[in-house]
């Protein structure tokens, strides 16, 4: 399936910031990630999307629920950052970062993969990739949606 | 039914808390000192400017950034003792709030003479904090340090493009704050960019950092140390400087905060700084149509922009035409960084935006707007921030 086309970063700074991925309000997200879903969560009654996502001891958690998002959007804003820029990232630069609106409403950071910054623009139609950067991190990226 | 808190109370701190010293180090690229040493000179400075003896202050509030002790301080300067201390957290969105909590501690009788402070050495590259990722990254910075949105600069400029994309905001706009706070630097000589004036020519020529931010649309990374010194307004008339009145002073984090990279609010451009201006001009007898010069927050360019239209000098989305003409520069409607703020004098977290509004209001700024009776001072947008208005006695 096209959307759990996964990138492999080959060689990975030592210096790379890394999530923490036993964290538990994000741990869902991540754990999605490496297996090729983009996840998102919402109120199971008011289908109110929440990102940043909430704890489960919030007031409604007993509300909240995690699901597979599309893993489609548009660029909302995004910016090309050059050099100085951090070790870990140096073979991507320039860095093409980006907030991505999800089709369901939700904005998230990101970063793009196979795209030049001539390409970029704003509202352009974009789709989620998965990057393995290790054996247990997966980061989503996202890819124009050709 | 009364909650038994009293939301008057803030008459209390209104025009009776002020502002009676201010000092600070020469800036400098490398200032050789460790912060625990130039902090402690900065306030001795500012309490000779007072007229007040070590002896006599009982408080100090901080940032919480800023790695030194209380106690240590104190010990150095030679204060009796402490009875009131805080530090207070979000860098750049602190420097108000110095004064706020300072004044909360005078009001409530914890301590009569405060000292507000920021030490920061930051000059060398290695010493910035986004070089320093290495641990785990967890809580709110996990929503976007793991994709490399790590340098502030690149966080401000997810706002910036936004905001010319959303209402036309253009690179000249943004050039115009960077040239008013760099001409305004010319007349100052503790400004770092002194000797170095820059024109639309050069900024739009400006070495890319993160597009559509270039290096002009940079604050200045710099070592220095400031203080200023807060008391009663009854205690302040025995002193050698005419007091600067705290006359409304906010914090506010907004809904929903992450710490700088929050891109869930709606409407979409909402920062911080809205809810801050909300809260401070409700507690405030004047407006910003009463406001002879201000000193918005400038790490970068845009936020300037983005000020204006948070604290309402102009609606949302004018804030870059509201920069042509000369209007935020010297002889202009409302000078903005009359000392060259964060971008061409020093980059001290803001530190030094509050005391160049206590020398508009004192009369003494080496770029006096005339008549100047009261003006704004604003912290960080994005992050939790905070704002006062000084005004004259």
């Amino acid at each position: 399936m096209a959307l759990g086309d996964v990138l492999v970063s080959e060689r990975l700074h030592p210096d790379y910031p890394l999530p923490d991925l036993d964290d538990p309000v994000m741990r869902p997200f991540w754990a999605g990630a490496h297996e090729g879903r983009l996840m998102q969560q919402r109120d199971r009654v008011t289908g109110a999307l929440h990102w940043p996502p909430k704890p489960l001891y919030w007031k409604d958690g007993r509300r909240l629920e995690w699901f597979q998002a599309s893993g489609r959007g548009t660029v909302y804003t995004y910016v090309v950052a050059h050099e100085p820029f951090l070790p870990a990232f140096r073979e991507w630069m320039p860095h093409i970062l980006v907030v991505v609106e999800l089709a369901e409403g939700a904005r998230i950071v990101g970063h793009m993969v196979r795209c030049t910054p001539a390409e970029m623009r704003f509202g352009l139609p974009v789709r989620v990739v998965f990057k393995r950067l290790t054996e247990r991190v997966t980061l989503p990226v996202w890819e124009p949606d050709r | 039914m009364s909650d038994g808190i009293d939301r008057d109370l803030f008459r209390r701190i209104q025009d009776r808390v002020a502002v009676v010293g201010i000092g600070h180090l020469p800036f400098a690229k490398d200032i050789g000192r460790p912060i625990g040493d130039t902090a402690v000179e900065a306030v001795q400075l500012a309490l000779a400017d007072a007229g007040l003896e070590a002896e006599d202050v009982d408080g100090i509030s901080m940032l919480e950034m800023e790695r030194t002790h209380e106690v240590s301080i104190a010990r150095r300067l030679g204060v009796r003792q402490l009875t009131w201390w805080d530090k207070i957290s979000y860098g750049g969105g602190a420097s108000s709030a110095t004064l706020m909590h300072a004044a909360c501690a005078i009001a409530t009788g914890m301590a009569t003479t405060v000292v507000c402070h920021r030490a920061r050495n930051r000059g060398a590259k290695t010493s910035r904090p986004w070089a320093q990722e290495r641990e785990l990254v967890t809580d709110d910075k996990a929503l976007h340090v793991p994709w490399g949105l790590i340098r502030p600069v690149d966080v401000i400029g997810m706002w910036a493009h936004r905001h010319m994309h959303e209402f036309g905001t253009t690179r000249e706009h943004l050039g115009n704050v960077a040239i008013a706070a760099r001409r305004h630097a010319q007349r100052n000589p503790h400004a770092m960019m002194r000797g170095r004036p820059l024109d639309m020519e050069t900024y739009l020529a400006g070495r890319v950092i993160g597009w559509p931010l270039t290096l002009y649309d940079c604050c200045l990374e710099t070592d220095g140390a400031l203080a200023c010194i807060v008391t009663s307004v009854e205690r302040a008339r025995d002193l050698r400087q005419p007091p600067v009145l705290i006359h409304s002073v906010a914090q506010a984090s907004g809904p929903n905060p992450v710490h700088l990279a929050n891109y869930n609010n709606c409407p979409t451009m909402e920062t911080t700084a809205k809810w801050c201006a909300e809260l401070l001009w409700q507690r405030s007898q004047l407006g910003p149509q009463d406001l002879q010069c201000a000193q918005i927050y400038d790490a970068f360019t845009p936020l300037v922009i983005m000020g204006l239209e948070d604290y309402g000098f102009c609606r949302r989305g004018e804030g870059g035409p509201f920069t042509e003409g000369g209007r935020i520069e010297l002889g202009g409607a409302l000078p903005v960084l009359t000392s060259g703020g964060g971008l061409s004098e020093a980059y001290v977290h803001g530190f030094n935006l509050l005391l160049e509004g206590v020398r508009q209001i004192r009369g003494t700024s080496v770029n006096q707007v005339p008549g100047c009776r009261a003006t704004l001072v604003t912290g960080a947008s994005g992050v939790a921030t905070s704002a006062v208005v000084l005004r004259r006695a």
